[in-house]
């Protein structure tokens, strides 16, 4: 049997078998249901990286659920794909690789950050659940079962995020978020139904193949590029975000720091790949730009004057989406102008997309540092911290490297990305640059802020106990430093083998769904 | 390492992890070369704190995260009550907005 052939299937199977095996490994101890977890996130990485390095490799990688051949999209006599189609190009694999990472890395760190705790079978399940949720909206390549795999990740974040459910905001932030996300999964679900209505298929290539600009599309179009923004955080739909990432659990936060991306992901998708040049008008990727620099500076200004740490952090993820955005609604802007896709179009994809891969890393890293922070001291408050880089050498290093790098100092990786999409939006219009630096000065003061008032300073007596944190979530963190170093270390690599082969992916219209329509477009 | 080529120019990682060693050499040697007339245990160990006495434990030296850059947030205090003004947390406000900005897209792409 060819592995290679069933990555894509695995790297759902993996952690939805984790799921529902946790509860029955509770039974045998503390340490087995522990040892499941990590193992099976650690698998799921394995996967993700074999699936993107055969994808780089050997091109679009498809599996076809149910059939009798898991290569065969159009068996004899269809003449559109009916069974529900896994679809992996470069830009599946390479957010699905950037998720496995996050989900690992959050997995270590609960570990001993979840050990006080009860219901942690309920933890694990509804963790691995997140896990596969996030993993299925990223290679799925069915409309219909986008919406269910959001509906898998979002009802697992519900769960999770109230996980503390003796704290009134952790639930108060559950419900906030259940509700809006509700309505915006139904609203998905609004826009697969009207694209079936009108062309009697599902899979995302095909659709994409007969895609024709009407009133039901572009009923569609709003639906799916509203929602799917509102659900990875952009201004202003943005304020279920910080509420929710700073009562999750911190390595939750860490992994709906990831999910936040699958819904960038499933944005991009849609706009690239279903309906490409078919967009039309310019005014979808002039919104997708405005939301960029929206979320851009009126993230930032309200994460500045933050005093909460990780609500702090979650304020800049509003920010950071706004990069993205901005990249992915330049390269959407030019995408039928080829010598503006070639000059500058292209680069900003590229930032775009390097960026989502940057933020995820960094964001999850000074989440978990946060939540190190919160683990040692049980404050969450800056006003009452100060001195903590004596008492936790490791966790103050991790956190200023993650914090230069989501500042955009060079050499870090959010530099390189951040560079990247300064040069491409300039060429659009100098104003949307200058709102990213101005953006980035600002990230840059609240960083300072942050490190300054919790790691610097004269040491407090009340934190004369205060230790560094246990090694499993320094391991946590440590995977997610090795990756930002790595990153740093080798931008012309990283861009080469991941960014460029998505950005390419995104752009590749025909090549998405001739790889299941075989070519008839 | 390597360069990252942006289409508009190139940056090059290497160069700047030099320049910081360099940096980082020179300042570690410049701290390395210290002062001739530093008597260790004396006055000289103190915290210089506006000529007042130090006070003994942190809390009282440190300026709160909450009053850091504060002329920042009095310069735009028109700005940041709106747009503080707006974050309520009510789910309703939460949702209402979610509802606006999908209306008006609406609007746009299906009459304009």
């Amino acid at each position: 049997m060819n592995w290679n052939e069933h990555l894509p299937a695995l790297l759902l199977a993996l952690p939805l078998l984790g799921a529902f095996l946790a509860p029955l490994c509770s039974l045998g101890g503390k340490t087995l249901r522990n040892a499941m977890l990590v193992a099976v996130s650690f698998f799921t990485l394995l996967v993700a990286f074999f699936l993107w390095r055969t994808v780089l490799a050997d091109g679009i990688q498809y599996y076809v659920m149910g059939g009798e051949n898991s290569r065969l999209a159009l068996p004899s006599g269809m003449a559109i794909p009916i069974r529900i189609i896994l679809e992996v190009d470069a830009l599946s694999a390479f957010m699905a690789l950037c998720g496995a990472i996050a989900s690992f890395a959050g997995a270590l760190f609960s570990l001993n950050y979840m050990s006080r705790f009860t219901g942690l079978s309920r933890f694990a399940s509804l963790y691995l659940l997140l896990t596969a949720g996030m993993l299925g909206m990223m290679i799925t390549g069915d409309i219909f079962n986008f919406f269910v795999f959001i509906e898998v990740s979002s009802i697992a974040s519900f769960g999770l995020i109230a996980f503390w459910r003796d704290r009134p905001a952790a639930v108060e932030a559950s419900f906030k978020y259940a509700l809006i996300s509700q309505v915006g999964s139904m609203l998905i679900l609004v826009a697969a139904g009207c694209l079936y209505g009108k062309y009697n298929m599902l899979n995302m290539a095909a659709i994409g193949s007969a895609l024709k600009m009407g009133a039901m599309e572009k009923v569609a179009l709003v639906f799916l590029v509203g929602s799917l923004a509102m659900k990875c955080g952009a201004f202003p739909m943005h304020m279920w975000l910080p509420d929710g990432y700073a009562e999750a659990p911190t390595g939750v936060t860490c992994l709906l720091v990831a999910v936040s991306q699958a819904s960038l992901y499933g944005l991009a998708r849609v706009c690239f790949s279903v309906y490409g040049i078919a967009i039309g008008s310019a005014f979808i990727p002039w919104m997708i730009i405005v939301f960029g620099l929206a979320s851009m500076f009126f993230g930032v200004a309200m994460a500045v004057v933050q005093h909460d740490m990780k609500r702090l952090i979650g304020y800049h993820s509003v920010s950071q989406v706004g990069y993205m955005l901005l990249g992915l609604g330049v390269g959407l802007l030019v995408l039928g102008d080829p010598r503006a896709m070639a000059e500058f179009g292209f680069t900003a994809i590229t930032g775009g997309l390097f960026h989502a891969f940057n933020y995820t890393m960094y964001k999850a890293l000074l989440f978990l540092a946060a939540g190190a922070v919160y683990y040692a001291t049980g404050k969450r408050d800056l006003n009452d911290m100060g001195g903590l880089a004596r008492r936790m050498p490791y966790t103050a290093v991790m956190f200023l490297i993650a914090s230069a790098a989501i500042s955009g100092l060079p050499p870090f990786n959010g530099f390189v990305s951040k560079l990247f999409i300064y040069e491409s939006s300039f060429a659009v219009h100098p104003f949307l640059a200058v709102v990213a630096l101005v953006t980035s000065v600002l990230t840059l003061a609240s960083f300072v802020k942050v490190f300054q008032t919790a790691f610097l300073g004269p040491e407090k007596s009340v934190f004369a106990g205060v230790r560094e944190v246990p090694p499993a979530m320094l391991a946590g963190m440590a995977v997610l430093t090795v990756v930002v170093l790595g990153l740093t270390l080798f931008p012309s690599w990283s861009i080469a083998n991941l960014a460029e082969p998505a950005a390419r992916a995104l752009v590749d219209q025909s090549g998405y769904i001739g790889a299941i329509m075989g070519g008839g477009m | 390492m390597g360069k990252v080529f942006t289409g508009f120019g190139y940056w090059d990682v290497g160069a700047w992890i030099i320049f910081f060693v360099v940096a980082a050499f020179y300042v570690l040697w410049l701290r390395y070369q210290g002062r001739s007339d530093y008597k260790k245990g004396t006055e000289q160990d103190e915290i210089y704190w506006s000529g007042n006495e130090t006070p003994e434990d942190g809390d009282g030296l440190t300026v709160p995260a909450s009053s850091a850059y504060w002329g920042f947030r009095k310069a735009l205090e028109p700005f940041y009550d709106r747009l503080v003004g707006m974050h309520t947390g009510i789910a309703t406000d939460i949702l209402g907005f979610y509802i606006l900005v999908t209306a008006f897209m609406a609007a746009i792409i299906l009459f304009v």
